[in-house]
C-alpha cells in the first residue's frame, strides 16, 4: 500500500474507532480491570489451591452443576411460555399487539429488586396464593411458598421472558406469511405445516433468545438469595458468601474464574448452533 | 369433454366489510385449458384466485372442482397447485426438499419421492440443482423450482398468481412460454392471474376480463382483442381509438356522428339509427397516407373509406414499428402505429398527416361502457 492509501485507510478507521473510544474506556475501566483483578487474587498465594477446591469438592460441583440445571430448566419453561407469546404478537390485531407488549416492556423497566420484593409479598405465609388457596379450601392453614426452587424458579422465569420474546418475535416478523401458505396448498394440514415449515424457520431467534436466557440465569444472584432463602444455591450466590462471610477472595476469584470459562463455552455452543442456522433468510 | 373435469364457479361473492371483491362471479374453466383472469388491481381477480385455493371462504356461491364441491374444503385438501408471485420456496429446504414437501404430506414412499422429485426437476430443466438452496437460485430459477413443486403431485388443477412479475421482460416472455408449454404438455387445467394483457393474450385459450368483481367479457384472445364488449375491455386490451357518437344511416350505408367534423363510416352490425355507440378501431389498423398514390387507392375501395387529416404530435419509436400521436381537426386524438418501410421516412412531429381506416376494421360497442 502506498504511503496515501495506509493514511486514507487509517483516516476511515478513525471515525468508528473514536466513537466506540468512551465505551472501550469505561468498559475497561469498570468491568475488564476489576474482574482481571479478581481473577488474579485467586492465583495470589502462588499455587492453584483455589481451583482445586472449585473443580474437585464434590460440594463445589454440585453448585456449578445446581446452577447449570437451573438454569436450563428456566430456559425451558421460558421458551414453553415465551414461543406462544411471541406468536401473539405477530399475530394479533394492533390493538392487542400494543397490549401485549407492554405487559412485556413495563415488568421489563421495572427494577428486578422491586419484582423479586413483590414476588415475596404474593408468596409469602399471607400472600395472595396462600389466601387464595385457604379459601377455595385446598389447604387449611396458610404456607408460604418462598424459600424453595419452584419460587425461584418463577421470579426468575418472570424476569428472563422478554429475553425470550423479543428476539423470537423479531424472527417471526420477517417470516413470509406466503410461505404457510404455500405450505397449506401442498397438503400440509396446520400442525404439520408448523413443525415443517414455521418452526424451523424460528429457529435462529429461539436459539439467540435462549443463548440469552441460559447465560443471565447462570449469574442470577438476588432471585436465588431471596426466594430461595438459602435453599437454593446458585454458584453467584455462593460467590457472594465466599467474599462477605468468609472473606475468602482468592477462593471468590476461582470460582468466577470457572463461572466464566463455563459461560464463554456455552455461548461458543450456541454460536456454533446458530451458525449452521444464520444462512437461513 | 363434459363440464365435471374442470373447475366450476357459481354466483361466487365475497365482500370485506364494505367492499364487494366478488360479485356473484359465474365461471367454468374447461378441463386442460389455461383461463387467464385478467384485470386491474381491486378488479376481484386474487380474490377469485384465493377462493379457488381456499386461502378465502366465499360468502355466496360454490366451487367446483372435477364434479366435487371444495366451496368448504380446506386448501390442503384440495390438491391444487399453487405458484406465487414472490415463489415462496422454504428457504430452509434445498430446492429438492422443496419439491419433496408435497409428496412427504402425501406420505410416499421414499423411493417414490425420489422419482417424481427427479420427473419434475427434469420438466422445468433443472435436474442438477437438487441441493442447492432458493437463496442460491436466479429469481428465473427459483420461479421454475416454485412450478415444480406445484406439479410434482399430479394436482387437479394449477393456479398461477402473477407469477412472472417480478421478473424482467426477456425472462418472463421465456417462462411464459414454458408454462404454456409444460400445461399444454401435461393436459393440466390452469387458472392464472395477471393484470399484464400481453402475457393474457400470449398465454391464453381463453381470458375472462374482471372488473369491480363481476367478468366484463370472457371469450379466446382473439375474439377479446377484436370484439371487446365494452369500452372497458376495448380500453384495457391493447391500444385503442374509441369514440362516441350516434348511428346515421343514409342509403344503406351506416357511419357514426361523433362531432360535428368527425364521421366514422362502420359496416352494417344492426345497428339502429339514433342509438349512441362507442366506434373502437386499432392503431395498427390506421394508415397513414403517403401523397396521390395512396389517396387514390384508399379512395376505390368500398364500402367508402374513413379518412382524417391531422397534425402528428407525438412519434414514439419502437423500434420494428413507429407509434404516431395525431391531433384531429376538431381536437380528438388518434394513435397511429405503422412500419416504416426500408428508408422510408418516419413521420415526425408537426407534419401534417392524413390517415385512414376501413370501415370493416370499426368494431361498434353498443350499449352502456
Amino acid at each position: 500500500m502506498s504511503a496515501a492509501q495506509r493514511s486514507a485507510a487509517l483516516r476511515a478507521h478513525r471515525g468508528p474507532v473514536l466513537l466506540a473510544l468512551p465505551t472501550i474506556v469505561f468498559l475497561l475501566v469498570l468491568f475488564a480491570i476489576p474482574v482481571a483483578r479478581l481473577m488474579l487474587l485467586s492465583v495470589e498465594t502462588g499455587t492453584l489451591e483455589p481451583y482445586e477446591k472449585a473443580l474437585t469438592d464434590p460440594l463445589y460441583l454440585k453448585v456449578l452443576l445446581d446452577t447449570g440445571k437451573i438454569a436450563l430448566i428456566v430456559t425451558v419453561l421460558c421458551f414453553m411460555l415465551g414461543y406462544p407469546v411471541a406468536y401473539f404478537l405477530t399475530v394479533a390485531p394492533r390493538a392487542w399487539q400494543v397490549v401485549g407488549l407492554f405487559c412485556l416492556l413495563m415488568p421489563f423497566w421495572t427494577s428486578i429488586l422491586v419484582r423479586t420484593y413483590a414476588w415475596m409479598v404474593l408468596l409469602g405465609r399471607r400472600g395472595v396464593v396462600s389466601e387464595t388457596l385457604l379459601s377455595l379450601g385446598i389447604i387449611d392453614a396458610p404456607m408460604t411458598f418462598l424459600h424453595s426452587l419452584p419460587a425461584v424458579l418463577v421470579g426468575m422465569v418472570h424476569v428472563l421472558l422478554p429475553y425470550l420474546v423479543f428476539p423470537v418475535y423479531a424472527v417471526m416478523q420477517r417470516i413470509d406469511p406466503n410461505l404457510m401458505q404455500a405450505a397449506h396448498g401442498l397438503g400440509a394440514p396446520g400442525w404439520r405445516a408448523f413443525w415443517r415449515v414455521y418452526f424451523p424457520l424460528t429457529m435462529p431467534g429461539v436459539l439467540s433468545g435462549a443463548s440469552l436466557v441460559f447465560i443471565l440465569s447462570m449469574g442470577f444472584f438476588i432471585t436465588p438469595v431471596l426466594l430461595g432463602g438459602g435453599r437454593v444455591m446458585m454458584i453467584a450466590v455462593l460467590i457472594e458468601q465466599q467474599v462477605r462471610e468468609f472473606l475468602n477472595w482468592e477462593f471468590a476469584g476461582a470460582l468466577s474464574a470457572t463461572l466464566l470459562v463455563f459461560t464463554l463455552c456455552v455461548y461458543a455452543a450456541f454460536r456454533r448452533l446458530m451458525g449452521a442456522d444464520r444462512q437461513l433468510v | 369433454m363434459s363440464d365435471d373435469e374442470g373447475l366450476v364457479l357459481t354466483g361466487a361473492s365475497k365482500h370485506f366489510g364494505k367492499v364487494v371483491a366478488l360479485d356473484r362471479v359465474d365461471l367454468a374453466v374447461r378441463s386442460g385449458e389455461l383461463l387467464t383472469i385478467l384485470g386491474p388491481s381491486g378488479s376481484g381477480k386474487t380474490t377469485l384466485l384465493r377462493v379457488v385455493a381456499g386461502f378465502e371462504r366465499p360468502d355466496g356461491g360454490t366451487v367446483m372442482l372435477r364434479g366435487e364441491d371444495i366451496t368448504w374444503l380446506a386448501p390442503a385438501k384440495r390438491d391444487i397447485g399453487m405458484v406465487f408471485q414472490n415463489y415462496a420456496l422454504f428457504p430452509h429446504m434445498t430446492v429438492h426438499g422443496n419439491v419433496a414437501f408435497p409428496l412427504e404430506m402425501r406420505r410416499m414412499k421414499r423411493a417414490e419421492i425420489l422419482e417424481r422429485v427427479k420427473w419434475a426437476l427434469n420438466v422445468v430443466e433443472l435436474d442438477d440443482y437438487g441441493e442447492r438452496y432458493p437463496r442460491q437460485l436466479s429469481g428465473g430459477q427459483q420461479q421454475r423450482v416454485a412450478l415444480a413443486r406445484a406439479i410434482v403431485f399430479n394436482p387437479r388443477m394449477l393456479l398461477l398468481d402473477e407469477p412472472f412479475g417480478a421478473l424482467d421482460r426477456k425472462l418472463r416472455e421465456q417462462l411464459q412460454l414454458e408454462v404454456k408449454r409444460l400445461q399444454r404438455r401435461l393436459g393440466l387445467t390452469a387458472l392464472f392471474v395477471t393484470h399484464d394483457q400481453e402475457e393474457a393474450l400470449v398465454l391464453s385459450d381463453r381470458i375472462a376480463v374482471m372488473s369491480a368483481g363481476r367478468i366484463a367479457q370472457l371469450g379466446e384472445p382473439q375474439e377479446i382483442y377484436a370484439r371487446p364488449a365494452s369500452r372497458f375491455v376495448a380500453d384495457f386490451i391493447g391500444e385503442s381509438n374509441l369514440f362516441e357518437g350516434e348511428v346515421c344511416e343514409a342509403g344503406g350505408s351506416f357511419s357514426v356522428r361523433c362531432s360535428a367534423t368527425m364521421t366514422v363510416h362502420i359496416g352494417d352490425v344492426g345497428a339502429h339509427p339514433g342509438e349512441r355507440v362507442s366506434v373502437l378501431v386499432r392503431p395498427e389498423r390506421v394508415k397513414p397516407l403517403n401523397g396521390e398514390s395512396d389517396g387514390a387507392r384508399v379512395a376505390a375501395t368500398a364500402p367508402p373509406a374513413n379518412t382524417f387529416a391531422g397534425t402528428v404530435s407525438e412519434v414514439v419509436y419502437l423500434g420494428e414499428s413507429e407509434k404516431l400521436r395525431i391531433t384531429l381537426e376538431d381536437g380528438a386524438e388518434m394513435l397511429v402505429r405503422w412500419h416504416p418501410e426500408g428508408r422510408q421516412r418516419g413521420a415526425r412531429a408537426g407534419d401534417a398527416l392524413r390517415v385512414a381506416f376501413d370501415a370493416q376494421d370499426v368494431h361498434v360497442i353498443r350499449g352502456a361502457a
